[in-house]
C-alpha cells in the first residue's frame, strides 16, 4: 500500500494581499502559504515588494485587501499572532551595549517569554545557536558572523512558529554562512516555518524547500527549486567557455553551437544548450588550443532569476547579497 | 586643506539643523540675554510695582504720580487695601516689589521711615532696583531731604561742619524746605526709606530653592532629550523592526522609554534637592509630597518632550541639533538661566509657554512662599495638561511613523 504524506499544518497564510502606497500598487493579490518545517525563499529585485510583504506579514502594515494569518490569527490585531513570529532584520537588530545573554533575555521578555522561563529559554537558545562561548561578551565586540548568529538567536528565543529572515547572511564569511545555514535547517527540522529573502541564490538552492518569485508586486512563480528548474530548463545545461586568445575557428564553433559572446569580454562565451549538444561541443573543443576554460553545469536559481527578470541582480544587490 | 574646508562647509550648509545651531542659536541666545541685562538699567526693564498710599497727602500723591510715570515701572492693577494686601501681592509674585507710603514722603523720621519698599527675598534685586528709582525721585522732587541725608554721611566720614558752614547749609536747606513744604528732622537713609524683604514662608533660602528648581528642570530636559534619541538609533538599526514585529508593538517601545526617562528625571531632581537640603538647609522633607508631584510632572514633560522630538526627527544628528536648540531656548526664556523677573515684560509672559517657568514657580510656591496644596493645584494642572498632551502627541506620531511603508 502506497503511503501518502500527511499535510503539515499551515503556519503562515497570506491570501490575496494587496497594498498601495502613493498611488502605486506595491502588492497585487499576493498569496503565499508556508507549512510547518518548510523553508520558503522570497525572491525579487529591489522594489518588487518583498519588504512590504514582510511588513504585512509582521503586522506593521495593514493590507488594503486580502488577509494575513499566523497560525490562524491576524498579526495586525492579535498580539498572540505576533508572539508566534520571529523577525530577523537585515540590519543587525541587537543592543550593542548588552552581552549576548542579556540581549537574548531582553528580546525574550519583549517577545512574551515568562520571567520564570526566561533563563531556561536563554540557555536553550545559546546552545541551539552555539553561542555559549560568547554568552558574556558584549554584542559590539563580536565579529560579523557572530553578530549575524546573535541576530537570529534573538528572534528564536521565544520559540516562534514562523521565522522571517531578511538577508540573514549578508557580509559574512563562508564558514559563518554555512553555520547559519545549518542552524536554519535544524530549526526547520524542528518544525519552524521559515520565510527568508536573500540574494545569495546558491544558498537558497541549498536550503530552501520552495522559492517564490515576486515581480511588480505579484508572485509570478512558486515551487520547489528542482521542479522549477526542470520546468524551465528541462535537460538544458549552462555552458561557459573562455578562450585564452582570439581564435576565429573556435569562435565559429561556439557561435554555431548557440553560445553568445559576452558583451564586455570577447573571449568569454556562454549560453544554454541541451545536454547532448553540450557534450558534442565539449568534444569539438577538446582539440582547440586556445581553450582556457570550459564549464558545463545544471542551471541554478541564478539562471531562473535571469529568466524572470531578464537581467542579473543589480550591482547594488550583488554587493549586498554577496554569496557565501 | 581647502578641499577639507569645502567638505566641512558643504556638510554644514546641507545640515539645516547644524546650520541653525551654529549661526541661528547664538544670536538668539544673545538677544535673550541682552534683552535681560541691557534692560536692567534702563527703560526696557519693567518692574511690576504695587503702590499703597496710606498718607494720602498732595506730596504722597505727587510721589506716586512721579514713580508711576517712570519708565520701566508698571503699576499692578487693582487697588491695594492695606499693607497686608501689599505684602500678599509681593509674596504671591503678582508684583516684583511694592512702594508703601505710610508717612509724608517729604519728612525724615528716625522712628518710622515714611517710605517703605517691600520686596520678596527671592527677588531681592527687584526691591533694590525700586529703592534706587525711588531715591532718584526723592533727589529730584525733594532735594532738601536728599541733601540732608547726604550731609549725615559726609559728617560721619569727614567730621562735623564748621559753624559758618553749618549756618550756610541751614539757610540753604531752609529755603529748599520752604519751597517743598518740608519740616526739618535730622536723619539718614533709613530715616526716610525702609527696605523690607519678606522672609520665606518656610525659612528656606530663596536663591537655593530657586536655582535647585531652575537647574533641575534644565538638566531634566537635557538628559531626557539626549536619552530619547535612542529611539532614532533603534529605528536606524534593526531593533525597531524586531520590536515592532513583537507582541508589544510600538506601544511597548515608546512607553518603556518614556517610563525610564521619567524615572531618570525623578532621580536627577532628587539628587539636586537632596544636595540643596544637605548643604544649604532646604527643608525638602517637609514638602516632599508636593515636591514629588511637581518633580513627577516635570520629569514626564521632559521625557515625553524628548520622545516627541525624536519621533519627529529623521536622524540622530538632526535630533541632537533640535534638542540643543529647544532645551537652550526653553531654559533661557523659562527662567532656568536667570530669574524671569529680570526679563522685559513680553519675554516674561513668553516664559509661561515653557515648562521651566511653571516648574520653577511651583517649587518656589512650595519652598519659598510656603503655599498650601490648594494654591499649587493650578500649576500642577497646567503641567499635567502639558504632560498628557506630549504623551498623546508622541504616541500618535511614533505610531504613524512606525506604521508608514
Amino acid at each position: 500500500m502506497e503511503s501518502v504524506p500527511l499535510a503539515r499544518p499551515v503556519v503562515l497564510l497570506a491570501a490575496d494581499v494587496a497594498f498601495s502606497f502613493a498611488d502605486r500598487l506595491v502588492l497585487d493579490a499576493v498569496s503565499l502559504a508556508i507549512e510547518r518545517g518548510e523553508i520558503v525563499a522570497l525572491l525579487g529585485p529591489n522594489g518588487a515588494g518583498k519588504s512590504t510583504l514582510i511588513r504585512c506579514i509582521c503586522g506593521r502594515l495593514a493590507p488594503a485587501a486580502g488577509q494575513v494569518a499566523i497560525d490562524g490569527r491576524d498579526p495586525r490585531r492579535d498580539r498572540a499572532a505576533r508572539a508566534r513570529l520571529g523577525l530577523v532584520p537585515q540590519r543587525i537588530g541587537v543592543y550593542e551595549h548588552l552581552t549576548v545573554a542579556e540581549n537574548l533575555a531582553a528580546f525574550g521578555r519583549l517577545s512574551g517569554v515568562d520571567r520564570a522561563r526566561l533563563d531556561e529559554a536563554v540557555q536553550a537558545t545559546l546552545a541551539r545557536c552555539a553561542l555559549e562561548a560568547v554568552a558574556n561578551q558584549r554584542a559590539a565586540t563580536l565579529s560579523g558572523g557572530w553578530q549575524r548568529r546573535l541576530n537570529i538567536a534573538c528572534a528564536i528565543v521565544h520559540q516562534p512558529a514562523l521565522l522571517v529572515l531578511d538577508e540573514p547572511t549578508v557580509g559574512i564569511d563562508p564558514p559563518a554562512c554555512a553555520a547559519i545555514e545549518q542552524l536554519l535547517l535544524a530549526l526547520a527540522a524542528d518544525g519552524v516555518a521559515i520565510l527568508m529573502t536573500s540574494h545569495d541564490l546558491a544558498q537558497l538552492e541549498r536550503i530552501a524547500g520552495r522559492v517564490a518569485f515576486l515581480a511588480d508586486g505579484r508572485i509570478v512563480e512558486d515551487g520547489e527549486p528542482a521542479a522549477l528548474l526542470d520546468r524551465h530548463f528541462a535537460d538544458r545545461v549552462e555552458c561557459r567557455v573562455r578562450l585564452s586568445s582570439d581564435a576565429p575557428s573556435a569562435a565559429s564553433v561556439l557561435q554555431h553551437a548557440g553560445l553568445d559572446v559576452d558583451a564586455g569580454d570577447p573571449l568569454l562565451w556562454a549560453g544554454l544548450l541541451t545536454r547532448a549538444r553540450a557534450d558534442t561541443l565539449a568534444h569539438e573543443l577538446s582539440s582547440v588550443t586556445e581553450l582556457a576554460e570550459l564549464r558545463i553545469r545544471r542551471p541554478g536559481l541564478d539562471a531562473l532569476w535571469r529568466a524572470h527578470y531578464s537581467e542579473a541582480p543589480s550591482i547594488a544587490e550583488s554587493a549586498a547579497g554577496e554569496p557565501c | 586643506m581647502l578641499t577639507v574646508m569645502r567638505i566641512m562647509a558643504l556638510a554644514l550648509w546641507r545640515d539645516r539643523g547644524a546650520l541653525l545651531l551654529a549661526f541661528g542659536l547664538p544670536p538668539l541666545m544673545f538677544f535673550v540675554f541682552a534683552e535681560v541685562f541691557s534692560g536692567a538699567g534702563d527703560e526696557d526693564f519693567t518692574l511690576r510695582v504695587a503702590i499703597l498710599d496710606e498718607h494720602g497727602s498732595a506730596r504722597s500723591a505727587l510721589m506716586v504720580e512721579t514713580v508711576s510715570a517712570l519708565d520701566g515701572i508698571a503699576i499692578v492693577e487693582g487697588a491695594v487695601r492695606d499693607s497686608d494686601d501689599l505684602e500678599a501681592r509681593v509674596r504671591a509674585g503678582d508684583a516684583d516689589a511694592a512702594l508703601w507710603l505710610r508717612g509724608d514722603p517729604a519728612l525724615i523720621d528716625p522712628e518710622k521711615a515714611p517710605v517703605v519698599i517691600v520686596g520678596d527675598g527671592s527677588r531681592a534685586l527687584a526691591a533694590a532696583v525700586l529703592a534706587g528709582r525711588v531715591q532718584r525721585v526723592l533727589a529730584e522732587s525733594f532735594p532738601a531731604v536728599a541733601i540732608e541725608r547726604a550731609l549725615v554721611t559726609v559728617e560721619s566720614l569727614a567730621g562735623p561742619l564748621g559753624d559758618a558752614q553749618r549756618a550756610r547749609m541751614d539757610a540753604a536747606l531752609a529755603t529748599l524746605r520752604q519751597r517743598d513744604g518740608q519740616a526739618r528732622t535730622d536723619g539718614d537713609d533709613a530715616s526716610w526709606l525702609e527696605q523690607r524683604l519678606l522672609g520665606a514662608g518656610r525659612g528656606n533660602d530663596p536663591g537655593v530653592s530657586y536655582y535647585a528648581g531652575a537647574v533641575a528642570i534644565l538638566f531634566l530636559l537635557f538628559s531626557a532629550f539626549q536619552g530619547a534619541i535612542s529611539l532614532i538609533d533603534e529605528r536606524s538599526s534593526g531593533i525597531h523592526d524586531r520590536l515592532m514585529a513583537g507582541p508589544g508593538g510600538i506601544g511597548v517601545v515608546v512607553v518603556g522609554k518614556g517610563l525610564f526617562l521619567t524615572a531618570q528625571g525623578l532621580i536627577q531632581a532628587a539628587l539636586i534637592f537632596a544636595l540643596a537640603s544637605t548643604l544649604y538647609g532646604l527643608d525638602w522633607w517637609a514638602q516632599f509630597g508636593a515636591w514629588l508631584v511637581t518633580a513627577l510632572l516635570a520629569a514626564t514633560i521632559a521625557a515625553w518632550g524628548g520622545l516627541l522630538l525624536a519621533s519627529v526627527c529623521t536622524s540622530r544628528a538632526q535630533a541632537q541639533t533640535a534638542s540643543a536648540f529647544v532645551v537652550l531656548l526653553l531654559s533661557a526664556v523659562g527662567g532656568s538661566m536667570m530669574p524671569r523677573f529680570l526679563m522685559p515684560g513680553w519675554l516674561r509672559e513668553l516664559g509661561w509657554l515653557t515648562p521651566n517657568a511653571w516648574v520653577i514657580e511651583s517649587w518656589q510656591d512650595q519652598f519659598w512662599r510656603g503655599l498650601p496644596v490648594a494654591d499649587l493645584a493650578p500649576a500642577w494642572g497646567v503641567l499635567f495638561a502639558a504632560a498628557a498632551g506630549l504623551v498623546i502627541a508622541t504616541m500618535l506620531i511614533a505610531r504613524h511613523r512606525m506604521l508608514s511603508p
